[in-house]
């Protein structure tokens, strides 16, 4: 089995990989992740995320997402998994929504593909009511972009959600998301995978 | 299963997605699906008179031997034309170009480096001026087809599978090209015909193919000017008398442009500060972020002090130039680099002299075996 990032085989590999080799990637790539458990407040939801957004994470990211790298998928929520499934058993994974042209250049839902190994129940219910890529926006035109995230007409939401993205930057995504949600009675709760780093505190 | 692009056929590398098989090795270029069923990518057409040419000065009858040689060898085979720096392979090659664009196919330049990319699309386009010299290469990707493409080997991917009828593959021995399996597949899938290397150190690769037949060789030891190529001076001591020597031989050569080479960025940036005390001087690394702008402004200069890394060693032309390697012996430095920024020096017709200068801590096999191979090409062509 070879490395997902850097295609050392693993056979090869350090003596965790040799003895506890069932990580898509090597010691040497996973170690370049920084882990920290980071939890934050928006708009009185609590996020929780496990990883900080730098250089290694955005590029894994970006070879998933922009290069429609598939294989990739299993890779973001491998250390943590069975803590997610423990901590929302019960609950319904909600996916923020990505642009409509990109998830039809990808193929397919990135989020859906990257939550689909904790088996829960998934829900692609939001849509954005405009086609704009938020890399290229500051933070207060992301800002503005909460208006733009809405509901899909008769989609029956249940009791208890989680909204879950791959990253957080600004909160944008989310609190727009959240805006959506309000005034109906549910039990809500979000995980982003990583977190970008001025939510460390 | 092999990929199109890259011409990978370990099944290891690839995966099934749900559109399908693609391959994991050259993602960095965006997904290729294995099952697609494209035969070629289409490239415009050339334009009619794209093949006239006019070179700055004529080739001499050892350059027009090579280039004419190359012209016929090139229809049967892959050729490497081993010609010593500054020989002026890219004008040995024009005579190929041209009767490639006369034929209306589509002829790529593709060289490691960026900044070389840049030189030499220019240089193409003053010989070739009624076709339409592109450059591809990172921050210049909005227009990727012309007449005549000029790109780096990471741009290649554009034009495969088989865009590309002769494909030009300068310095195949320079990083990043040299050991990438990717960019080897890569330059291999997007050839229709055969391919001209262009080097003056080829590898043990090329060398092989060489004797395997696959690949004719055509050498060429001597400069247009006819004078012997630069033999390195090379003074061993250690680092501080070395920086003594150096400063001595920047206030010597006071009237040249001066390029100091050094093995790492930290050093470049070390060394950089502690001649500004004297003298004027500007640094160009891999980290430098207007790096164009500061190779411009050290052209300008002309007798300007140029502290690089290895990212300044090949390809790049500055008239009159002196070159000192600082730690010669420095493990990041190799045989074809060090007779590479050698080759920097004295490359200008009027001015065909040049003092280079090695600094070395300690003997070394490398910088020796380098000081040989350029004593023997001068011998070889009786200079």
């Amino acid at each position: 089995m070879r490395c997902l990032m850097c295609g050392k085989d693993m056979r090869y590999g350090s003596l965790k990989d040799i003895l506890y080799g069932d990580d898509v990637l090597c010691e040497a790539c996973r170690n370049t992740w920084l882990k920290k458990r980071i939890v934050c407040a928006i708009d009185g939801v609590r996020v929780q995320s496990d990883y900080v957004y730098n250089k290694a994470f955005s590029q894994c990211l970006i070879q998933f997402k922009e290069c429609g790298d598939e294989a990739l998928k299993d890779a973001f929520l491998w250390g943590v998994r069975k803590k997610l499934k423990r901590r929302y058993k019960g609950y319904t994974l909600l996916l923020l929504p990505s642009a409509k042209e990109k998830v039809e250049q990808r193929g397919f839902l990135h989020l859906h593909e990257m939550f689909s190994c904790l088996g829960l129940e998934m829900l692609d219910a939001f849509e954005k009511t405009v086609n704009i890529s938020q890399k290229t926006l500051s933070a207060e035109q992301r800002s503005e972009m909460k208006h733009t995230i809405r509901l899909k007409e008769g989609i029956q939401l249940p009791k208890k959600i989680v909204l879950v993205d791959d990253t957080v930057t600004t909160g944008a995504t989310l609190s727009g998301a959240i805006s959506c949600l309000e005034k109906r009675n549910h039990v809500i709760e979000a995980y982003c995978v990583s977190a970008n780093h001025t939510w460390i505190r | 299963m092999q990929c199109k692009r890259c011409l990978n056929e370990d099944r290891e590398w690839f995966y099934k997605g749900s559109k399908g098989w693609y391959c994991r090795k050259c993602i960095a270029f965006g997904r290729a699906m294995v099952e697609e069923e494209e035969e070629s990518v289409s490239l415009c057409e050339i334009t009619s008179g794209a093949y006239e040419y006019q070179l700055k000065y004529p080739l001499t009858p050892a350059q027009e031997n090579v280039a004419y040689a190359l012209r016929e060898a090139i229809l049967q085979d892959d050729v490497l034309v081993q010609a010593v720096c500054g020989a002026g392979k890219t004008e040995i090659v024009i005579p190929t170009i041209a009767s490639f664009l006369r034929q209306h196919k589509k002829v790529c330049f593709a060289i490691p480096r960026r900044q070389v990319v840049l030189e030499v699309a220019e240089r193409l386009q003053t010989y070739f001026n009624t076709a339409k010299v592109i450059a591809v290469c990172g921050g210049h990707t909005d227009v990727v087809d012309g007449d005549l493409i000029v790109c780096t080997t990471h741009q290649l991917y554009r034009y495969a599978p088989k865009g590309i009828d002769l494909l030009i593959l300068d310095e195949p021995d320079a990083f990043p090209y040299r050991n990438n399996e990717v960019l080897f597949g890569i330059s291999k899938a997007v050839r229709k015909g055969h391919c001209v290397y262009l080097t003056a150190t080829p590898d043990a690769y090329l060398k092989n193919e060489i004797q395997e037949g696959r690949v004719i060789c055509l050498k060429l030891n001597v400069r247009p000017h006819g004078k012997p190529i630069p033999v390195p001076r090379v003074i061993k001591c250690p680092m501080g008398i070395g920086l003594c020597f150096l400063i001595r031989w920047l206030f010597a050569h006071k009237q040249h442009p001066r390029i100091v080479f050094v093995p790492t960025i930290r050093m470049s940036v070390i060394i950089g500060r502690f001649l500004n005390l004297f003298l004027h001087c500007s640094i160009c690394s891999s980290k430098t972020e207007n790096r164009d702008a500061v190779i411009e402004g050290f052209r300008k200069e002309g007798n300007g002090i140029l502290i690089a890394t290895t990212v300044m060693e090949r390809g790049v032309t500055i008239p009159h130039a002196d070159v000192c390697v600082l730690q010669a012996n420095h493990s990041v430095f190799d045989e074809a680099g060090l007779v590479q920024m050698a080759g920097r020096a004295g490359r200008d017709f009027q001015d065909p002299t040049g003092d280079v200068l090695f600094l070395c801590t300690e003997e070394c096999e490398m910088v020796n075996a380098c000081v040989q191979a350029l004593e023997e090409a001068n011998l070889s062509c009786g200079v």
